[in-house]
């Protein structure tokens, strides 16, 4: 298995240009727009050899239509995209050395197991003895060995995905392009296969870009993330860093859980700025407050985990009702109403299980929070 | 009346009505079949006695034989000319954009509309002006113009549920145009393609009115045949021959519905 | 979105464009040659025992207006508007049953035995209609034999005759028409006005009847286009008492070699036809606006 592995591991050559010239995708300015809908617009962004990139976005954000110019489906109308170091904004499909696994598999329904995996293999006249070899190897990597006989009808999702993706790596691609792989699975099963398509990705090492709209899907795979809408891309980042500083309210709001509340602009102090909520003084960013003044009324974005309730009496942020408790195995979550959330609602979310007898529905709780964890933006 | 007895009346009085539009649709199938096993010349009913002798006649009978022949040269041909033309316009239709696309569509399917007699005389007039009076030539070329609008529209209705994400998943892996084409289009298309010929090739071998305008004596099919039959003799060798027709295309029909799902193919002629 | 819409919307090359097109290309010019050639014939003068035509007249078309193929004409759209309209009658039970049947088996044995008359041929479905209709056919010969009448009904040389065939022969399409129309009405609609305390009748008058027009349109038109083309029909049953435009034209071309008057009476005939169909469809339109679209 681990000989296997080697195998396939792409020999990563050392980029010509330069140490900062590890880039195996590059779009660079890139438009695109279909009819009067503007798919892509003005689009650059450098995936690196061997990581996982995630397009992140709701639907209609272009995110797709990005992963498909990358497949050569069809060209950009401005702009450049660059495979490694080759210009390939006319270069057909069939000359990219992708690999790319579709939503429903797009497994060839009229071939056996093997035949769909040996089809790339085929198609670059390899021998029959090396094919066969080659298909048998990648099929134990996905956990296939021995069903190679079969139709893909007769197979389950779990394993129709996994011949998906022994189809794309068998070929040694230069990027592995994933639109929404996990989508058609049932929630447990894709917990797992999300765990080991990023066993495989790292062991191999190729270049991936996937394609997905589940934010947590996004935290939990990504090596970095580019979070996309209307056709821009509005932040690329690791997870933690989107998740934490997220440049905008898209991006909070889309990535991850956040709480809403109004606040007001105290001061600006260098790069950050200080926001005032009930007796707290809020440490945040100044970047996305430039030109507010003072006095003016800001959203601070917190997360629910880093906020606290107490029944202490003292300074706090903001006082708030129990209105529910969700109990989560691992943690409780807790809803709050409260005058300062822009919703009416807070979400707290508490470790273990001890706040469900602590703070029973109808409770009046005092709020803090975790300094310098929150991120403002104009109201 | 209680609703539920009035409802069972419905259902009873539906299905009646049912079998009665069936019995109509049968009934000619029903009765030249006891008319071909009767062995007397002349048509009477019930049958006194039963004989094959009309089946023999007609099988011994020279214009038959011939009509046959003739008939069959012109349905091979026709329907594997219309096949390839048409299977090849269908992708090009589903697939490209090109100039008089929206013409040429109209124009090939337009013999579903026009007249067969129309047709006929307008394929006998310019097979008269360049000669070619006397072949299959001309025969041909008007089936492959009758037949080509049913062909169209079972390969294009194939082709439009075809998963396309199949083929863009063949070029990922490396495969050029032509090979997509030959691994994934073409087989996965197959039963489109095969219950378009044999539509193609029923309706070719049974067309009449248009065949009567361009079939010469040397050239003609059997229902030209057949037509001729009618208007001089009275004997029921036409009723054997019927019965003949008749078995052979349900046998086909019931085959292709059996392995094609004549159901789906036949939403075709639906919503031109 | 989907990769099929944004493939279709920007196709970057079209392998095989040149070699896929020419031959549906070639094959659309022969039929606008062989029209064209029959328009040509229908401006042309008949030399009497030739078959070259002379020059250039509108005699032909004068010619039509004579009472004698304005009767022709009259008679032929007749034939057309009452077999489309029996056919629409006796159809739409046997659609509804072909949808709405449960049993396989009994939806199958439907559909073979609907759509095999429509491969069968005109000659023999004709063939097998004259013993069914004629005088010592079978009908005729029950009826005797069982004394209720006493001397043959005359079906065959009459327009009634002509019109049963012929319903026989469009029934086929119009019933896969209906069908397919029928097959997209969304049962939901219909157990929703049940629910509604609608009655089956009522339900159906309300909601399937509107819904289906779409399905009533198509089906009527094709049938009258089928039965305006019919020859062996009107020809073997009608016997010359029952004249349409194809019989004229047959006999024209084969009986007097007048091709000149053939292809006038074609070319006013195909007018005729997409004249009655365009003024189906407009005065249909009203209630084409019930059904869904």
């Amino acid at each position: 298995m681990s000989s296997t592995a080697a195998d396939m591991r792409r020999d990563v050559p050392q980029a010509a240009g330069g140490a900062g010239d590890d880039i195996a995708v590059r779009f660079s300015g890139v438009a695109k727009r279909f009819g009067d809908v503007v798919a892509l617009n003005d689009v650059s962004l450098a995936i690196r050899r061997g990581e996982l990139m995630t397009l992140l976005g709701p639907s209609g954000c272009g995110k797709t239509t990005l992963l498909n110019l990358v497949a050569g489906f069809f060209s950009p109308d401005a702009g450049q995209v660059l495979i490694g170091d080759e210009l390939v904004n006319n270069v057909a499909t069939y000359k990219r050395e992708i690999g790319m696994m579709f939503q429903n598999y797009a497994l060839f329904p009229h071939m056996t197991v093997a035949a769909n995996v040996g089809y790339g293999l085929k198609m670059r006249r390899l021998p029959r003895a090396d094919i066969e070899r080659r298909v048998g190897d990648v099929l134990a990597l996905v956990k296939l060995a021995g069903l190679q006989e079969r139709k893909p009808r007769q197979l389950s999702g779990g394993q129709q995905q996994r011949v998906a993706l022994a189809r794309a790596l068998v070929i040694n691609p230069r990027v592995l392009l994933l639109d929404e792989p996990f989508s058609a699975l049932d929630k447990n099963l894709r917990a797992s296969m999300q765990v080991e398509l990023r066993e495989i990705q790292r062991t191999l090492g190729v270049t991936t870009i996937f394609v997905t709209h589940d934010q947590s899907e996004a935290l939990s795979l990504s090596d970095r993330i580019a979070v996309m809408l209307e056709g821009r891309v509005r932040q690329v980042g690791a997870p933690a860093e989107i998740y934490a500083q997220p440049c905008e309210r898209f991006v909070a709001s889309f990535v991850g859980d956040a709480n809403v509340l109004r606040g007001r602009l105290d001061r600006v102090a260098g790069g950050e700025a200080i926001v005032a909520l009930g007796d707290a003084r809020v440490k945040v960013s100044a970047v996305p407050l430039t030109g507010l003044a003072s006095a003016a009324a800001v959203d601070l974005f917190v997360r629910p985990e880093q906020m606290q309730v107490s029944d202490a009496p003292g300074p706090c942020a903001s006082v708030g009702t129990v209105a529910a408790q969700i109990y989560q195995g691992g943690h409780v979550d807790l809803y709050l109403d409260s005058v300062d959330s822009v919703s009416g609602r807070l979400l707290v979310r508490l470790p273990g299980h001890e706040a469900m007898t602590r703070w029973p529905i109808g409770a009046r709780v005092n709020i803090s929070f975790d300094r310098d964890t929150a991120v403002a933006f104009p109201a | 009346m209680p609703r539920s007895s009035f409802q069972r009346l419905l259902d009873i009085g539906g299905t009646l009505v049912v079998l009665a539009i069936l019995g109509f649709l049968l009934l000619p199938a029903i009765v030249v079949t006891l008319a071909a096993f009767n062995d007397k010349a002349l048509l009477s009913f019930p049958p006194q006695a039963l004989s094959l002798r009309w089946f023999a006649k007609a099988i011994a009978y020279d214009d038959f034989r011939e009509g046959f022949g003739n008939g069959l040269i012109v349905t091979i041909w026709s329907s594997t000319i219309a096949l390839i033309v048409g299977a090849t316009f269908a992708f090009a239709l589903d697939r490209y954009q090109f100039r008089l696309k929206a013409a040429i569509e109209g124009i090939l399917l337009s013999p579903l509309v026009v007249p067969h007699f129309t047709v006929g005389l307008g394929f006998l007039i310019l097979a008269a002006q360049i000669g070619l009076m006397r072949g299959y030539t001309i025969v041909v070329v008007c089936h492959v113009i009758l037949v080509l609008p049913f062909v169209l529209r079972s390969v294009y209705v194939s082709l439009r549920n075809l998963d396309r994400r199949l083929e863009l998943a063949a070029s990922s892996l490396g495969a050029p145009p032509h090979l997509v084409l030959a691994t994934i289009t073409l087989p996965l298309l197959l039963p489109g393609l095969v219950s378009g010929w044999l539509f193609a090739a029923i309706l070719s071998f049974n067309e009449f009115t248009a065949s009567l305008f361009v079939t010469a004596q040397r050239t003609q099919t059997l229902p030209v045949a057949m037509y001729n039959y009618v208007r001089e003799y009275a004997d029921p060798s036409m009723a054997a021959i019927s019965v003949m027709y008749i078995v052979a295309t349900a046998a086909l029909l019931t085959f292709a519905n059996a392995f094609l799902g004549l159901g789906k193919v036949l939403n075709v002629e639906h919503g031109r | 979105m989907c990769a099929r819409d944004h493939v279709g919307a920007t196709v970057k090359t079209q392998p095989f464009l040149r070699s896929f097109v020419t031959p549906a290309a070639l094959c659309a010019l022969a039929f606008l040659i062989a029209m064209a050639a029959v328009l040509q014939y229908s401006l042309r003068a008949y030399i009497p025992g030739s078959l070259d035509p002379g020059g250039l007249t509108l005699a032909n078309f004068t010619a039509l207006l004579k009472p004698l193929y304005a009767q022709v004409f009259l008679n032929t759209v007749w034939i057309c508007f009452l077999t489309a309209s029996y056919t629409l009658i006796v159809g739409y039970p046997l659609a509804y049953a072909l949808v709405h049947v449960r049993n396989r088996f009994a939806k199958s044995a439907i559909l073979i035995t609907v759509v095999t008359p429509l491969f069968l041929g005109e000659v023999v479905r004709t063939y097998s209609w004259i013993i069914v209709l004629g005088n010592n056919g079978f009908i005729n010969s029950i009826l005797l034999q069982l004394g209720i009448i006493e001397t043959p009904f005359q079906f065959m040389f009459t327009r009634f005759g002509v019109v049963v065939a012929l319903v026989h022969v469009t029934m086929p399409v119009m019933v896969i028409m209906l069908a397919a129309a029928l097959s997209h009405i969304d049962r939901d609609y219909l157990e929703a006005a049940e629910s509604l305390g609608a009655g089956r009748i009522r339900a159906f008058a309300t909601v399937t009847l509107p819904l289906s027009m779409p399905g009533i349109i198509a089906g009527v038109t094709t049938s009258f286009a089928w039965t305006f083309s019919a020859f062996a029909t009107p020809q073997l049953i009608g016997g010359g008492q029952v004249n349409m435009i194809s019989n004229l034209v047959y006999q024209l071309g084969f009986a007097s070699f007048n091709f000149p008057f053939a292809a006038s009476l074609c070319v006013a005939g195909l007018a005729l036809t997409l004249a009655v169909l365009s003024l189906l469809r407009l005065a249909t339109r009203p209630l084409e606006k019930m059904g869904p679209h």
